[in-house]
Parts: C-alpha cells; sequence; structure tokens
C-alpha cells in the first residue's frame, strides 16, 4: 500500500478531487458530473504551466521557473497580435517565444551560474518589462477563427481539454520513454554523478528550461483565445494553482522525480477547489485563506518522506 | 596500553541483536571495552560495524542485548546516556559546520545552553582551539578564525578528530576511517595521539579498512562478518594476510600475473598528455594503452583526481589534440565517492547501470525495454549483486553492491577508456577481489583502464603506474617493479619544479576585494552620489531622511527574509505577511492596541509554526511560504475587504522624530542591522542559526536542537515582517491588502545584492541593510533619469543577474 502510494503519486489529488466533487455537489444539492467536465476545462491554462514547472523542477539543484506567468502574458499578446496575419504563425511565434525565454533562463543559469529561482525572478522582471513596453501597440483580442478552434467539442470533451491530455501524453513519452527522459531524471538527482555518467548536464538542463518556457508559451496562446484577449497582469492568477498542482502531483522539489499523471489530476483538483469556493459563495479573503490551508495541508499529507530535499 | 588481569570492562555489550525488518543486521554481539585500550575494528562492510557503532553511541537502540557501564546494567540507553558515559565518536563524513569558524565549530560543542555567555568568549574560544590543535597536532598551520569551507580536506580531518577529543570526560573515542584523507605524517601524528589517549585511560575503537595501519595502532583486533563476532586476535601475532584471509579475501595477490607466457595484445594509444600544466598540474607525461591498467597513486592529493578529471573532459575532443591533451577513445567514469559522485539514490540498480550509455538500448526514437533489461541483467549476474533483482532500489544495497552497480555503469557503456577514481573505498576484501577480476576481463576486452587508488597495494594488480606528488608525476613503474615500498617511495619523492606557494598571503586589498559587503556598500554609495548629482539638495538633513525613508520597510523586509536565507530556505509570501502587518497595525491596532498587539505576536507564532512544519514534514520551503501567502493575503482581505485605516499617532510621532544630526529612517536602519549582526555573529546562539543552513546534522551531533533552531529562525523572521509592516504603514498611513506585494521580490534581490548565499548559512547583515538602501535609491535615481517607469522592473532584475554574475567572478577562489 506504502510502495503504490510512493510510486504512483496521482492517488493523492484524485482522492483529493473526489472529495472536493462530492463536497461541491453536497453544497449545490446535486451530482453533476458536469463541474469535472468545466474544471478540467478551466485547469488547461494552470496544468500546462504545472508540466512546464515539473519538467524544470525535475532538472534538480533547486530549478523552479517563476517567470512562467509573465512569459504566459507575453506568448498571449503575441499571438493575439499575429494571429490576425496567420493562425500557425501567431501560434508558432507565441510557443517560440515561450522557449526562447526558457533558453535564455536557462543560459543564465547554466553559464551565469545564477541559482534558478533568482534567475527567473530577474528574467520575470524583464519579459514583465517587454510586456508593459509592447503591449500598448498590440491587438489584444483573438482570432474569432481560433476561439472557434478552442471552443470546439470533441465527443463531450472540450477541445481545449484535448490538447492538455495530447499535451500530457507527448510529454509523458519523452519523459519516461525516450533517452532526455532518462537523462533529465539522472540529473535531476545528481548533477555530478550525471556528469560523470557521460551525460552533458548542461544540454540536459537548458533544455528543461526551454521545453518549460514553450508549454508556457502554449498555454498563454490558449489563454489569450480563451479569455477574448490579452491583459497585462493575465499570468498571476495561474501561478499559484500551476505551482501547486506541480508539487501536489509528485514532483520532488529536490528534483529527478515527476510525473506526468499526477501534475495532471493535482490541476483538476485545484480547480475543484476554486469551484467549490465559489459554490459555497464565501468572500474573496476566506477563498483565499482556504485555498491556501488546503494547499499547505494537502503538502504536508502528501509530500513523503522518500522525497527529502537535500 | 593494555589492560590488566581481572579488570571490570568500562562497557560491555551482550548479546546485542539489531534488526531492521528481516534484516539481521547484528546478531548476538559481544563486545568488552576496558579503559585504555586500543581496539582494531575491521570486517568487510556490511558487517554490521557502523551499526555496532551507532548502538554504542546511542543513536540506535538494540533489538535485543544488554550494555552495562563499569558493570552496572543500563536501563535506557540513549545518546543522552551515551554521551554522559563519554562516548564520542569522529564521523567519516564529517561533522563540521564549513561556514562557521574553527574555533566556533568547537564552541558550538562545549559551550553552555544558556542563552548569556560572559562577554570575551570568542576570545577565549580562540585561544583555546588553538591549543588543543597544537596540542595533539603540532606544526598544523591551522587558522582557527577562518571558516572550515576554506581548509584542505585533510585540515578538516584534523580539526574533526580535536572536535571530537574535545569532548569532556572523553572515555571511549570512535574513530571511524579517521585516515582516508590523511597524508603519512598526519596519519602518524594521529597514531601518537591514539597512543597518548590510550596512556590516559582512555578506550579508543579503531577502525579501517587500512590492516597495516590497524595492526600498529591496536592492542586487540576484533573481527566482524555478517553481523557476527568473528574472533579477536593480536595484532603482533597475526600478519597483514592472515588478517585478509580471516576476512574472506584470499590474501595472496601475487596470483595475478599469469607467467609471462601470455600475451595480451597491446594496442593503440587511448589516451596521452605531453607536458601538460595547470588546474594544479605540472608538466605531466603520460599515456594510456587499449589492452592495458595503468595506476595512479600517490599521497592523497597530490593532483590524482585532478588528472583523471582531465582525462574525462577530454573525451569532448576525440582524436584532436589540445593543450598537449589526446584522448582517442569513448571514456567512462567510475568514482568511488557514491554519495556524490556515484549513485542516482531514487533509481534501482537497472537505471543505475543503463543510464551509462543509453545510445545502445534505444530503438528508434525510443529506449527498448527489453535490450536495456537485458543489459542490465548480464551485468547483474555477472557481479553477484547481493538483492533481491535488477529491480531493486539503488538504496537498498550495501555499499559494496552500489559500488558494483556504478562498475557495471563504467564499463557496460562499452567505453574504451574506463577510468576508476577509488573505486574501491570502503568496499570489503571479497568485492574487491571481484572487481579486480572485472578490470583484468576489461583488459583482455582490448580497454583501456587507468585505476586510481589511495590504497598503494591495489597498484600492485596494474601493469603500469604513475605516481604522483605535488601535480607532478614522480616516477613510472613497470610490471614487477610496482610494489608498495617503491610506490611509497616515489610518493615521497622531491619535486622537481618550485611552485608558488599556494597559500597566497591576505593582504588588505584582497580582503576589501572579495568582501561580501563591498558590492552593496559601493552601490549604496553610487546611488546616492548619482542622487546628489542630479539634486543636490537631498545633501540636507531632511533630503537624506525622504531618500532613505522609503527604503527602511525593504531594509526590515530583506532582513526578515535573511533569517529564512540563513536556514537555507527562502520566504515567497513575505510579501503578502507584510501587508497582513500593514492591516494589523493599521486597522486593529489603531483601534484597539490590545487586540492588535496579540494579533502581531499570534503572526510571530505563525511564522514560528511555519518554520516547524517546514523541518518537521520536510516539505520545501518555497512551496509552504507560496501556500501561505495565499492565508496571509485571506486574513488580511476579511479584516480589511478595501484599503482604508490609518497609522497609530504614537508610530507616526516616533517615525517622523527629529534626531539631531541623524535622520531617524538612518538610524532604524542602523539599529536593525546592528541587531541582526549580533544575534547571528555575537550572540551564541547566532553559530547555531547559522550552522543550520550548513550542516544540520552537525549541529545536532553538538547536542543543539535543529527544530529550536529552525523555529527561532522563522520567528526572528516574523518579528522582521512586524517591524516591517509596521513602518510601512508609517510610511504610507494606511492599509492595504494589496499594496506591498512587490516586497517579496525585492526583499529576496535584497537579500543577494547584501551578500547572502541562497544556499543558507552565509548571510551579511550590514551588507543587507546597505543593499536594500541602495535598491530603493535605484529607483529615484531613475525616475530622476526620467526612466519610463516601466522599465523600472526590469533594472531590477538585470542588476540582480548582473550582481551574482560579478560576484562569480570576484569569489572563483572560494568556488569548490
Amino acid at each position: 500500500m506504502k510502495k503504490a502510494m510512493a510510486r504512483y503519486t496521482f492517488i493523492w489529488p484524485l482522492l483529493g478531487s473526489v472529495l472536493l466533487w462530492i463536497a461541491i455537489s453536497a453544497v449545490s444539492g446535486r451530482f453533476n458530473a458536469g463541474q469535472i467536465f468545466s474544471s478540467a476545462r478551466l485547469c488547461t491554462f494552470a496544468l500546462l504551466l504545472a508540466l512546464g514547472q515539473m519538467v524544470v523542477v525535475t532538472s534538480g539543484e533547486g530549478a523552479i521557473d517563476l517567470s512562467q506567468q509573465y512569459i504566459l502574458t507575453l506568448a498571449a499578446y503575441l499571438s493575439c497580435d499575429l494571429m490576425k496575419y496567420n493562425i500557425v504563425l501567431g501560434l508558432v511565434a507565441a510557443v517560440g517565444a515561450g522557449a526562447l525565454c526558457g533558453l535564455v533562463n536557462g543560459l543564465v543559469n547554466i553559464y551565469l551560474k545564477v541559482p534558478a529561482m533568482i534567475t527567473t525572478l530577474a528574467t520575470g522582471y524583464i519579459i514583465f518589462t517587454i510586456v508593459l513596453v509592447i503591449s500598448p501597440g498590440m491587438t489584444t483580442l483573438p482570432n474569432s477563427d481560433f476561439v472557434n478552434f478552442i471552443s470546439l467539442n470533441v465527443g463531450g470533451f472540450s477541445m481545449l481539454t484535448v490538447i492538455s491530455i495530447v499535451t500530457a501524453l507527448l510529454l509523458g513519452l519523452l519523459l519516461y520513454k525516450t533517452k532526455y527522459g532518462k537523462q533529465l531524471h539522472a540529473v535531476g538527482q545528481k548533477r555530478v554523478a550525471a556528469g560523470y555518467a557521460g551525460i552533458n548536464t548542461n544540454r540536459v538542463v537548458i533544455t528543461a528550461f526551454t521545453l518549460g518556457g514553450a508549454l508556457c508559451g502554449l498555454s498563454g496562446t490558449l489563454c489569450g483565445a480563451f479569455n477574448g484577449g490579452a491583459f497585462q497582469d493575465m499570468g498571476s492568477t495561474y501561478f499559484l494553482p500551476s505551482i501547486a498542482a506541480a508539487f501536489v502531483g509528485g514532483t520532488a522539489a529536490s528534483g529527478g522525480k515527476s510525473s506526468v499523471a499526477g501534475v495532471c489530476v493535482g490541476a483538476l483538483m485545484m480547480y475543484l477547489l476554486t469551484t467549490f469556493l465559489n459554490a459555497a459563495s464565501l468572500s474573496v479573503g476566506m477563498q483565499r485563506l482556504i485555498q491556501g490551508a488546503v494547499l499547505v495541508l494537502i503538502l504536508i499529507a502528501s509530500v513523503s518522506n522518500d522525497t527529502k530535499k537535500k | 596500553m593494555k589492560r590488566q588481569e581481572n579488570q571490570t570492562p568500562y562497557i560491555q555489550l551482550e548479546e546485542i541483536d539489531k534488526f531492521f525488518g528481516i534484516t539481521k543486521a547484528l546478531q548476538k554481539i559481544n563486545l568488552k571495552i576496558y579503559a585504555g585500550e586500543v581496539i582494531g575494528l575491521v570486517g568487510p562492510n556490511g558487517a554490521g560495524k557502523s551499526t555496532l557503532m551507532k548502538i554504542l553511541t546511542g543513536v540506535l537502540s538494540p533489538t535485543a542485548g544488554e550494555i552495562s557501564i563499569s558493570g552496572k546494567k543500563m536501563e535506557r540507553y540513549a545518546t543522552k546516556e551515551a554521551k554522559e558515559a563519554g562516548i564520542a565518536c569522529a564521523y567519516q563524513d564529517l561533522s563540521l559546520c564549513t561556514n562557521l569558524g574553527v574555533y566556533e565549530n568547537f564552541a558550538m560543542l562545549n559551550l553552555s545552553h544558556g542563552i548569556f555567555t560572559r562577554p570575551g568568549w570568542r576570545k577565549d574560544a580562540q585561544k583555546q582551539a588553538k591549543e588543543l590543535l597544537e596540542n595533539y597536532f603540532p606544526g598544523n598551520n591551522i587558522d582557527v578564525g577562518k571558516p572550515v569551507e576554506r581548509l584542505t580536506l585533510a585540515e578538516r580531518q584534523i580539526v574533526e578528530i580535536c572536535k571530537t577529543l574535545m569532548t569532556d570526560n572523553l572515555k571511549v573515542l570512535i574513530l571511524d576511517e579517521p585516515t582516508s584523507a590523511l597524508s603519512t605524517d598526519k596519519a602518524e601524528q594521529l597514531h601518537r595521539v591514539v597512543q597518548e589517549l590510550s596512556g590516559r585511560g582512555i578506550a579508543v575503537i579503531y577502525i579501517s579498512h587500512k590492516l597495516d595501519e590497524i595492526r600498529k595502532v591496536s592492542d586487540r583486533i576484533v573481527l566482524m562478518r555478517n553481523g557476527m563476532n568473528s574472533g579477536e586476535c593480536d595484532p603482533d601475532e597475526i600478519t597483514t594476510a592472515d588478517l585478509v584471509e580471516l576476512l574472506g579475501g584470499t590474501g595472496d595477490r601475487s596470483k595475478k600475473r599469469e607467467g609471462p607466457g601470455e600475451e595480451i595484445h597491446k594496442g593503440e594509444t587511448a589516451a596521452r598528455i605531453s607536458g601538460y600544466t595547470g588546474k594544479g598540474l605540472y608538466e605531466i607525461n603520460m599515456h594510456v594503452d587499449k589492452g592495458e591498467i595503468v595506476g595512479i597513486s600517490g599521497l592523497v592529493g597530490s593532483g590524482q583526481t585532478e588528472l583523471l578529471n582531465l582525462l574525462f573532459d577530454s573525451r569532448k575532443y576525440p582524436g584532436r589534440e589540445k593543450k598537449g591533451v589526446f584522448v582517442n577513445a569513448t571514456v567512462s567514469y567510475v568514482s568511488g565517492d557514491r554519495e556524490k559522485e556515484g549513485v542516482f539514490h531514487l533509481w534501482d540498480i537497472f537505471d543505475n547501470t543503463i543510464v551509462g550509455n543509453l545510445d545502445q538500448v534505444k530503438k528508434g526514437l525510443f529506449l527498448d525495454k527489453k535490450k536495456s533489461e537485458n543489459l542490465a541483467q548480464t551485468w547483474y549476474d555477472k557481479l553477484k549483486f547481493k538483492a533481491e533483482g535488477i529491480h531493486s532500489p539503488i538504496m537498498s544495497l550495501s555499499g559494496g553492491n552500489q559500488q558494483k552497480a556504478l562498475i557495471a555503469r563504467g564499463i557496460a557503456s562499452g567505453a574504451e577508456l574506463i577510468i576508476l577514481n577509488d573505486p574501491t573505498a570502503g568496499v570489503d576484501i571479497e568485492t574487491k577481489q571481484e572487481i579486480y577480476g572485472l578490470l583484468d576481463e576489461a583488459k583482455r576486452a582490448g580497454k583501456a583502464v587507468i585505476l586510481y587508488s589511495t590504497e598503494d597495494s591495489e597498484i600492485e594488480i596494474c601493469d603500469r603506474a604513475y605516481i604522483m606528488h605535488e601535480g607532478e608525476i614522480t616516477e613510472e613503474l613497470t610490471g614487477d617493479e610496482i610494489t608498495v615500498p617503491n610506490i611509497v617511495r616515489a610518493s615521497f619523492k622531491e619535486v622537481k619544479q618550485e611552485k608558488a606557494s599556494a597559500e597566497k598571503k591576505e593582504t588588505v586589498l584582497n580582503r576589501i576585494l572579495t568582501s561580501r559587503v563591498l558590492l552593496p556598500v559601493a552601490t549604496m554609495l553610487i546611488m546616492i552620489l548619482l542622487n546628489a548629482y542630479m539634486n543636490p539638495r537631498i545633501l540636507s538633513y531632511m533630503g537624506v531622511r525622504m531618500l532613505v525613508s522609503s527604503a527602511v520597510p525593504l531594509v526590515f523586509a530583506a532582513l526578515g527574509q535573511m533569517f529564512v536565507v540563513v536556514a537555507g530556505d527562502v520566504d515567497m509570501g513575505n510579501g503578502y505577511s507584510i501587508a497582513l502587518v500593514n492591516v494589523l497595525v493599521g486597522i486593529v491596532l489603531t483601534g484597539n492596541p490590545l487586540v492588535g498587539v496579540v494579533g502581531l505576536l499570534i503572526f510571530i507564532a505563525a511564522y514560528a509554526l511555519m518554520g516547524a512544519l517546514i523541518h518537521v514534514r520536510n516539505i520545501p520551503a518555497i512551496v509552504v511560504t507560496l501556500g501561505a501567502q495565499f492565508v496571509w493575503y485571506g486574513i488580511a482581505l476579511v479584516i480589511a475587504p478595501s484599503p482604508g485605516g490609518s497609522c497609530p499617532e504614537w508610530l507616526s510621532a516616533i517615525y517622523r522624530f527629529e534626531f539631531p544630526v541623524v535622520p531617524m529612517p538612518v538610524i532604524l536602519c542602523a539599529a536593525a542591522g546592528v541587531f541582526c549582526w549580533f544575534v547571528l555573529f555575537r550572540a551564541k546562539y547566532g553559530m547555531v542559526l547559522r550552522g543550520i543552513g550548513n550542516n544540520p546534522a552537525a549541529v545536532e551531533r553538538s547536542g543543539w536542537s535543529y527544530l529550536q533552531a529552525k523555529v527561532t529562525n522563522y520567528a526572528l523572521s516574523g518579528l522582521m515582517v512586524v517591524l516591517a509592516g509596521t513602518v510601512y504603514t508609517a510610511v504610507c498611513s494606511g492599509a492595504d491588502a494589496n499594496s506591498s506585494v512587490s516586497y517579496c521580490m525585492l526583499s529576496i534581490a535584497t537579500v543577494i545584492l547584501g551578500g547572502c548565499e541562497m544556499a543558507g548559512g552565509i548571510v551579511a547583515p550590514g551588507g543587507v541593510v546597505c543593499g536594500g538602501i541602495a535598491m530603493s535609491l535605484i529607483t529615484t535615481v531613475l525616475t530622476s533619469f526620467r526612466v519610463d517607469s516601466n522599465y523600472q522592473t526590469a533594472v531590477t532584475g538585470l542588476i540582480l543577474i548582473g550582481v551574482l554574475a560579478i560576484r562569480l567572478i570576484t569569489h572563483k577562489k572560494e568556488v569548490r
């Protein structure tokens, strides 16, 4: 049992999701699977950020990306602006810009030896400035064709959910079935040892940051279209849920351990929590308070002792 | 000292059993320790030596069996009782806080735990430390004021041993592999120390894999195998070869060279170094051919590891000569430092083995499960692992078996040149023999092998050997010339070159240049000058007051952040916690002082609780504080859904009080800095507060509580947050749950600019104060230069990266 818990880290958030669903049903007075579907749709953006965060954190040595929310905003602006010429161009440019931001984070972290937390804090400032400077001259309304596309319904699932699932599956393949995935997990456990095992650790870490940035870019593109446009602090809403989802889902903060399934369920749970708090019609203050408290409690319960920080 | 007849043993362990689940680590162990006796404890890895010592020091309690002290049976036996009985252990993994000075490490052990100490204790502690070191290791030249991280490994080991010797009422001293980093002369000094202690009636338990050493120092040799006693012997009546045999080795190494008739095809050159100088190496000339084992030896720390790393790094330029280094082979590296450089602790044997070369188990884009498992299984069978299968977690194995996995990784990678860095450190004799066999096999398969070993006799299995001293190769031995006496002789051979003394005198200029506070002080001065240049009037009393006034909340916020950072954590939620204090002061305290004060006290307690939570559940601080920020924010919003409130009058009166000569904000900043400096660097408990950020285990071993120190750090941080929030209320005379969010990022930036290390342990309160003032002046400067306010955040970001990049250059020497 304990072994299974340690191996299948998504059990905890799954349990939490079920409990929350029951709680929502109790508050609203009827059982309705629709809440799960709508949470799944709403959690897309935080989920993509959380997956990106997971990849970065898994590279170890305290790697974390605090610039995610700004990358998301930048990508949203770029996609909205460029999609007026061409949808694919907008998508590629936004994801590419995200990847570029991630690449810069990785390069600064590795070659200037600035701790990841500080690097991304600093680049976050810079990216935010870029957003402030370029945003006044940009189209902030999304392309209507693209909006229609993401609003499609595929066999009961929202297009956003489909995109999430496909992304998660691809990421799962990359992390658990390829050479890069193995190397990433090795680097995350012990960089020196990975170096002696013949792994180009710098490249692996920089790639992790780049991949994480690209996921933020994708998230921003979808988010801009979904919210009917880009605005300057659109990313901040997703900051806490994404970080929470990443860690609740079983990402080891010390690196070397990840779980795509766990993070997906974790993101879903965070949005069920929001839905619940909304349904219970609490004040914003109480909502935040409960959100924070629940997060801390879940962490206390779920972070097992084998993922000790160094 | 030999014991007399009929003496009662000081400590007697009888029929000790220790089971971990179904694993029987110790079975029916008996050990009598007499006063003044030197016991050499030997046994293969996994024999249970460490477990037995943990029972003796009270860290583990036995499953069954009896422990008596001076003939009296002990009902309860834990670390406290062991300490009272005078049992102390010098650990194999060093138990020093490397950020603290040598004398502080000593003082942590023997100072009383009361809050107050008499003034001048630091000076006395320094003197005592110096005397102690000089007494046991004359001529050591260790500066006791230096932080341990600036000492060499051998110096650290000496400090470690001396720290253990300081235990008052020392009765039994346990030395676990004490000479692993010591040169021969220092090891001999240690042996003299052991003799002296024994003469004073102190028993010494000497654990070592170096059997010659054991024979030399001990009065009695105790052997252990598989968690059981396997006999005792008199060191004078037994030879090393006999001992090896008793421990399960064949003891006869002469078998290794099988007649001169056998031809091993000597291949082409795998690696060659000609005339290389640099990285602690001088004029290196050497080569390795395919189909031979080349040994590297010499005193520890003579440049062997540097040489191996040079070869390993040069694999990136195959077939090309660069600076005289030429490598024409695929290379793999096996480290003996399993803990730090070897095993991937979250993985099983399987993953640990295949990671060395993933290309050979690939099928198209993906890794092939079958191929990988076949590869791992082949090596698993070949190396005779003692485990349940290839999917056993690596951490469930003994050290020797972990090492097997690393060697499997190195050889299974298919590399043509295998570099081994002390692969048999802490490995039992049986496994060693198996490793030699594997190396021999690799050689026959036409691979080139380089073996560096700290055990001289191990070099005898090599075909050729280079002996190093002070970064030079002093001699090359071949074939039958490779004997321990020859190696030892060459190890001490005079080096040809006169080298610049490595220890540079610390000049005053140098010290200023590498000082942690240089950068923040310089930045602050530049900012003040720039401000004055733009607007000369600010150099007045009122001008300075106005300029610094807005910096005060940031200074406090950053000092609060610093107390968390010193413990190795980070507070991502202080932006909102300052807001909560702001609301508590601006709304609650103004309305009802008593409730307000109680609220603030509860807030500090909540911070302390957060610290306790992070410690007890071992959750990363970054996540907990991120979660907590929403709790702070929520409470603040509940109290003040919209901005409002006011600053209590007494508070604004204090804040606006016109102090003569120096404006109030400057006094506040200075006082805060001095207070924090005093707490961390002058007060006794400051050592503990800083120590836990570096090596919590060492702090605990010195008898201090890690939990308590961490809680104290967080409580102090909470106190600073309260002050920051209070001052913030005075500055903006109102309360708003949303307005102080930026302090989180700014305080982290300030702490870094101020010269603190995010990794913990190293902080500089003075630097943080100057950094805080500098950071807030930057905004003023940018405004007066008419820089678009949009760019100001970017400037902060660039400064952050810039500061750390600068520090990378100036502090390069300290990075190890």
